[in-house]
């Protein structure tokens, strides 16, 4: 593409659309660079516009698609496949400070939201009003906006579902500055092609959320976790189905093995997870939760699962059942990735969802390319739903080198996982990290209709250039 | 060795609380828990007993409302548990009162050690402890990391300002715990099961012929007259790099990235 480059004249003309909040230059902080996995590069955009509103969002399109400039949107840029790097330059659109809570409908159960508003800001106010947003991605501060554009899963998605089955309707601005609304708060609709649903994970390469209504449910009186150790990481995946088999209905059923626990727990600072039971070295972990809203059935519950997981060979079933115990079993669960890096020179991650059956196979595969590709590996997951997210690492290798073998180690591991019948991405997103993996896996047809469909909303292709589908 | 635990239910020191129109805390949403520094306690009594014999038992004022609690402390390590229920205890004084006076109930035998807390999570006052050794004319030893038996008493690892001092204490004494350098245990299923089944005692003050002369409103010799929320903290980020120069290089970055040096 030609695209061109911002002039004193634009970057005036941007000025004026938001004023005070456009910066060039030394002005840009680093940290709009990149995102959360920096082995897929720093771009430094031309300009960097915070917006405030549609409507200055709406003219910043206007201008760019007039003069071929591209626009990279940005949340709070917490992602993992590049995908709110402005690797094209032109401008970088960020919309954290479209943070406002518009209103709640409580008879509804729904909320309206800036895109800039963070999960967590969403989480503690929608609890504060006995609700719950149900998807629960593990980055606690990315923007909602963010969470939609990549269909965020996370923890929770076993029993709710991902970030797509709570959005009722958004206003979209598309690359020519037109503004859209899409959906509404209806229960069902057969309306023609849901624009909605397109633009759920299209990871701002059509158009530019800036509100968002999403559906709330009343929050549930009560939750118990459980940690599980098992004697080896194959009893533990196998016993994943059970749950399902006997009707459990767990809301989050997460595995991991031992490494990555002592490394997280180290990095938190306590250590939670046992590490011997009666003699038994714990290899693996399950850490479940389920809710409800009565206590005691709640006990039956978890009663009824100890049984099926001692049975299938859990060494011992400990209950996490006080605030302050719930919230130290997850603590450690909610910084793998922040232990990981912290121990981490060199890392590369892949988040491919495979189906729940084959999690066990996939995993020794995936180990055993630790020797064959000479890189160390570290794996934990949402085991309830499939999506696993694999690190390779290094501290010793030169990034080139580890780059090459990264390159090896994904190429491998995406082919694994689509012959088992698995995706690229859960809930990252391809970003510009992972398009040639989309493209092997999907096929030359799948990757046509996309390209074509980015053409349509956005013709002179300057919204998230090089992102999804559109390698330029 | 025969050891006591006392505890208290306080609401989640997790949660935030506010002050409601007529200047009380808001507590109705928030659940209770047991203190953080009794489960310290309870910990510690349940190694100890563990490691040298002998039973825990817990001990709490309160009424109903405390059993789910009591229980938790029943499937992590406590053999008996005890409630006495009386709500017109208001300081700490009568607090250690009642709980000088129920120690001598709960339990077929006299108590080697009273564990408690070195202070709750609510409010803070620190003093029950070293009261109740008072009322009981029994040693104190405060701010204790760590618990061993020795011949007729016990050794005692106490965290001060400067580092650690070891002192020794005969029997029966109180100690008041501080946060070890390990976290409370969770309940396994069956510990959990078993701790729905076991019984808990009820305490009356009358029951343990306590004077209520001694513990009621007319005895409190402190009043609470108000209480105010504290600043709103600026919002921060953690640095937790280990290793100091990485921490101070971390630091730097930021500050760098946000233009401030």
């Amino acid at each position: 593409m030609n695209y061109q480059t911002l002039t004193p004249d634009l970057i005036q003309q941007l000025s004026a659309i938001a004023p005070g909040r456009v910066f060039t230059n030394g002005d840009i902080n680093e940290d709009y660079t990149h995102d959360e996995m920096p082995i897929y590069g720093k771009a430094m955009p031309e300009a960097v516009v915070e917006a405030a509103s549609t409507e200055e969002i709406a003219a910043v399109m206007k201008l760019c698609n007039e003069h071929c400039i591209p626009v990279t949107p940005r949340g709070a840029g917490t992602g993992l496949v590049g995908g709110a790097v402005a690797i094209h330059g032109g401008v970088l659109l960020v919309t954290t400070r479209m943070n406002k809570i518009l209103n709640y409908d409580m008879e509804n159960f729904t909320v309206t939201v800036q895109p800039g508003v963070l999960l967590n800001t969403l989480a503690e106010d929608a609890s504060s009003k006995g609700l719950l947003y149900p998807p629960d991605p593990g980055e606690k501060f990315a923007t909602l906006g963010g969470n939609v554009s990549t269909n965020a899963g996370g923890m929770r998605a076993v029993k709710y579902g991902c970030t797509r089955d709570y959005v009722k309707a958004m206003t979209v601005v598309l690359p020519t500055g037109e503004v859209v609304k899409l959906g509404s708060s209806v229960s069902k609709t057969s309306s023609g092609y849901s624009l909605l649903n397109l633009m759920i994970g299209s990871e701002g390469t059509l158009g530019i959320i800036t509100e968002l209504t999403l559906k709330l449910i009343p929050q549930p009186k009560e939750t118990i976790s459980l940690i599980i150790p098992y004697p080896d990481m194959e009893s533990c995946i196998a016993t994943v189905p059970s749950f399902f088999m006997h009707h459990l209905n767990p809301q989050a059923l997460e595995f991991m093995g031992k490494d990555i626990v002592i490394s997280s727990e180290a990095y938190v600072g306590k250590q939670v997870f046992p590490r011997k039971i009666d003699g038994v070295e714990a290899e693996a972990y399950l850490l479940v939760t389920f809710d409800g809203n009565d206590a005691d059935e709640l006990d039956a519950v978890i009663e009824r699962a100890s049984e099926v997981v001692l049975e299938a060979g859990a060494i011992d079933v400990l209950v996490a059942d006080t605030p302050a115990l719930k919230r130290d079993a997850w603590a450690a669960r909610s910084s793998f990735l922040e232990a990981i890096m912290a121990d981490t020179k060199l890392l590369d991650e892949c988040d491919v969802v495979v189906p729940v059956t084959q999690i066990a196979k996939f995993l020794v595969y995936v180990d055993s390319l630790e020797e064959s590709v000479g890189l160390k590996v570290r794996s934990f997951g949402h085991a309830g739903d499939g999506n696993l997210h694999i690190y390779c690492c290094s501290n010793d290798l030169e990034e080139d080198e580890f780059k090459a073998r990264a390159e090896k180690f994904m190429e491998a591991v995406y082919i694994k996982a689509t012959e088992l019948g698995g995706q690229v991405s859960g809930e990252h997103g391809i970003g510009h990290g992972k398009v040639p993996f989309l493209a092997e896996s999907v096929g030359e047809v799948n990757m046509r209709l996309m390209e074509n469909i980015k053409k349509v909303f956005d013709p002179n292709l300057i919204l998230n250039p090089g992102k999804v589908c559109y390698k330029l | 060795m025969e050891l006591l635990v006392c505890i208290k239910q306080v609401p989640d020191d997790s949660v935030s609380v506010s002050l409601g129109a007529d200047g009380a805390p808001k507590l109705d949403e928030i659940a209770p828990v047991v203190n953080a520094f009794d489960t310290y306690a309870l910990e510690m009594a349940a190694r100890f007993k563990e490691a040298h014999g002998g039973s825990v038992t817990v001990l709490t004022i309160g009424g109903d409302a405390t059993v789910p609690a009591l229980r938790s402390c029943l499937s992590v390590g406590a053999d008996h548990a005890y409630k006495l229920a009386e709500e017109s205890v208001c300081d700490t004084q009568g607090i250690a009162y009642l709980l000088s006076k129920a120690s001598a109930k709960a339990g077929e035998q006299p108590f080697d050690v009273i564990f408690c807390g070195s202070e709750s999570t609510d409010a803070s006052s620190g003093q029950v402890g070293a009261q109740l050794a008072e009322i009981l004319g029994i040693p104190v030893v405060t701010n204790v990391l760590a618990v061993e038996p020795r011949e007729g008493g016990v050794t005692l690892k106490q965290e001060t300002e400067e580092g650690y001092r070891v002192v020794e204490a005969p029997c029966p004494c109180v100690v008041t715990i501080v946060k070890p350098n390990y976290e409370p245990r969770y309940p396994s299923i069956k510990s959990k099961m078993a701790a729905r089944k076991m019984p808990i005692g009820d305490l009356t003050a009358a029951g343990v012929e306590a004077d209520a002369a001694q513990f009621g409103p007319e005895a409190a010799k402190v009043r609470r007259v108000a209480i105010s929320a504290p600043p709103q903290r600026q919002s921060g980020v953690k640095i937790q790099e280990k290793e100091a120069a990485e921490a101070v290089r971390r630091a730097m970055e930021m500050l760098a990235g946000q233009k401030l040096i």
